[in-house]
């Protein structure tokens, strides 16, 4: 062991918070307030007023949904203490009291279908692929769909290509750290699928397996399957458009034909109750 | 299908006096290996010889004549929807194989999913047939039909594709066989709904070619679905058995039984479903 004292300086890792590193790597909560306004609004003729977000970790589209309109409430469900604590003291209590007051948080298992009957319920960030037989997917979306009302709508998010189907590592740099997703293991056999997020910084710290995603990789025909025989009436798969480069425009459609497959898309499905 | 436009003067092109289905037997089957590997497998699993069989989506039957070929006592029951084929098979596989094997095979035109009237050792549909089968009500179904037509200890062999490729648009193979190209060409895959459209093509020396010799509309199910599938059949295991690899990564030809694997650019898998 070595005994000589250097001088301690903390890294930028140390400094830094996985939190924060994740909702500005990862997330962009504005960008699904405005899909799912826009979504239901088309389909339902009138504006969602009430939404549920399971695994919501800090809870920021919750928030960015209450501050999105004045009437809107939202429910952030997760099961994770800690993870919420951070979002209320770091998050919530930055908001105006006329925003905050209106997002209720739950330290629960969103199987345990907690809060009241709303317009919307999302999961994302593919959060679901926790539950990896169609037994208990199905149970999920079955209670995911008890907690909507009548004309209610459930959004999820997808991920897959050929890219999604393999071992692979990619980064992407941001101006005070790199985002590195690591996916470890894609097994054909089981679709299973281990992946990990870690952090790297210019001082050469890092934040190695800071999220750890232990999931099963499911694709869209079996999604839309299981929605539909969990009770879901209509489900309606978005794909995005991609310019003449072949790159994505963040605008998602109905396709009414065969679509091409690629390296990696990301894509929402919709499901009516 | 489409024949190739570019003949020689003076005589019929090497397409124009091609048989697809002998080019098709010739390029992708190996009933030999497949006979070699459920004998193997079947006993393994129940310690004892299979002896019945029904080949379900049979085609030509050349898989059915194989396997009468290799036992005195053995037994086919081979099923396709397509008459032209059997017949193309009764006159090229069972005739030559002479009496004895060829009153060992039963033809029949039929549907997969009609219900069974005997009961086999062991049913296999091979070629990844059961992609015609797109919902998965169809599938169940067929599945059911299989376990209600094996004896207790009976056992389905199937086999699977998939792979980074076995997910693209616009991907084609070709292999030099004896005396012609075979070309596997995927032209969509659909990662909406998992259906793909894939064709075999021949071509010849002298330029000549089959377009499309055989088109495939099916949808592409994933090991998991399949397995599923059979269990909710009632299937009592369901096993994989995935190709061992050499050095350099490409397939021996030798199936071990697996719970896991890491993903390839292509593979094939049989699946092995107990009743």
């Amino acid at each position: 062991m070595q005994t000589a004292k250097r001088p301690r300086r903390r890294t930028q890792a140390q400094f830094a918070n996985k939190h924060d590193l994740y909702e500005r790597a990862v997330q962009d909560p504005d960008t699904d307030v405005q899909f799912f306004s826009r979504t239901y609004k088309r389909l339902r003729d009138k504006p969602a007023v009430t939404m549920r977000e399971d695994f919501c970790g800090t809870a920021i589209l919750s928030l960015a949904w209450a501050r999105s309109h004045r009437d809107r409430e939202a429910y952030g469900v997760d099961l994770d203490g800690p993870t919420l604590e951070w979002g209320k003291a770091n998050r919530m209590s930055r908001e105006k009291e006329s925003v905050a007051n209106r997002v209720t948080l739950y330290q629960a298992n969103v199987l345990d279908g907690m809060g009241p009957r709303v317009d919307l319920t999302c999961a994302l960030n593919f959060s679901y692929w926790i539950f990896k037989t169609r037994e208990q997917l199905r149970t999920y979306f079955k209670v995911a769909r008890a907690g909507l009302k009548s004309d209610g709508m459930f959004i999820l998010d997808m991920l897959g290509g050929r890219d999604a189907m393999i071992r692979e590592e990619n980064e992407t740099e941001h101006d005070d750290f790199t985002y590195r997703w690591d996916q470890e293991i894609f097994d054909p056999i089981t679709h299973q699928f281990l992946a990990y997020i870690h952090f790297d910084f210019p001082d050469g710290s890092t934040i190695n397996r800071a999220f750890t995603y232990d999931w099963r990789l499911w694709t869209i025909p079996e999604i839309k399957e299981l929605l539909l025989e969990a009770g879901f009436r209509h489900v309606r798969v978005l794909w995005e458009k991609t310019d003449e480069d072949g790159e994505e425009t963040g605008v998602f459609y109905e396709p009414k034909r065969s679509v091409e497959n690629q390296d990696v898309w990301w894509t929402y499905i919709v499901a009516e109750r | 299908m489409g024949r190739g436009k570019r003949k020689k003067k003076g005589g019929p092109s090497i397409a124009d006096r091609a048989d697809r289905h002998a080019l098709y037997q010739k390029a992708v089957q190996t009933p030999e290996a497949d006979v070699d590997f459920f004998t193997d497998t079947f006993a393994k699993i129940r310690n004892r010889r299979p002896m019945s069989l029904r080949e379900d989506f049979c085609g030509t039957a050349y898989f059915a004549a194989t396997w009468c070929q290799s036992h005195p006592e053995r037994t086919v029951i081979a099923i396709d929807l397509d008459g032209p084929t059997l017949d193309w098979g009764r006159e090229h596989n069972l005739e030559p194989a002479g009496d004895d094997v060829a009153r060992r095979v039963e033809l029949r035109e039929a549907n997969v999913l009609d219900p069974p009237d005997s009961r086999v050792d062991l049913t296999c549909a091979m070629n990844f047939s059961f992609g015609v089968f797109k919902t998965r009500s169809e599938l169940l179904a067929y599945f059911r039909n299989v376990l209600a037509g094996l004896n207790d200890d009976g056992v389905f062999f199937t086999e699977l594709y998939g792979g980074t490729e076995g997910i693209a648009d616009d991907v084609s193979e070709d292999r030099g066989v004896d005396g012609f190209e075979y070309v596997w060409e995927q032209e969509k895959y659909n990662p909406i709904n998992h259906h793909t459209l894939c064709y075999i093509h021949f071509r010849f020396k002298d330029g000549s070619r089959i377009n499309r010799a055989f088109t495939y509309d099916w949808r592409l199910w994933s090991i998991p679905e399949i397995r599923e599938l059979m269990e909710e059949a009632g299937f009592s295991k369901t096993v994989v058995y995935w190709e061992e690899c050499d050095e350099d990564g490409d397939g021996n030809g030798n199936f071990i039984p697996t719970e896991e694997e890491e993903q390839q650019e292509s593979w094939l898998c049989y699946l092995v479903a107990q009743k």
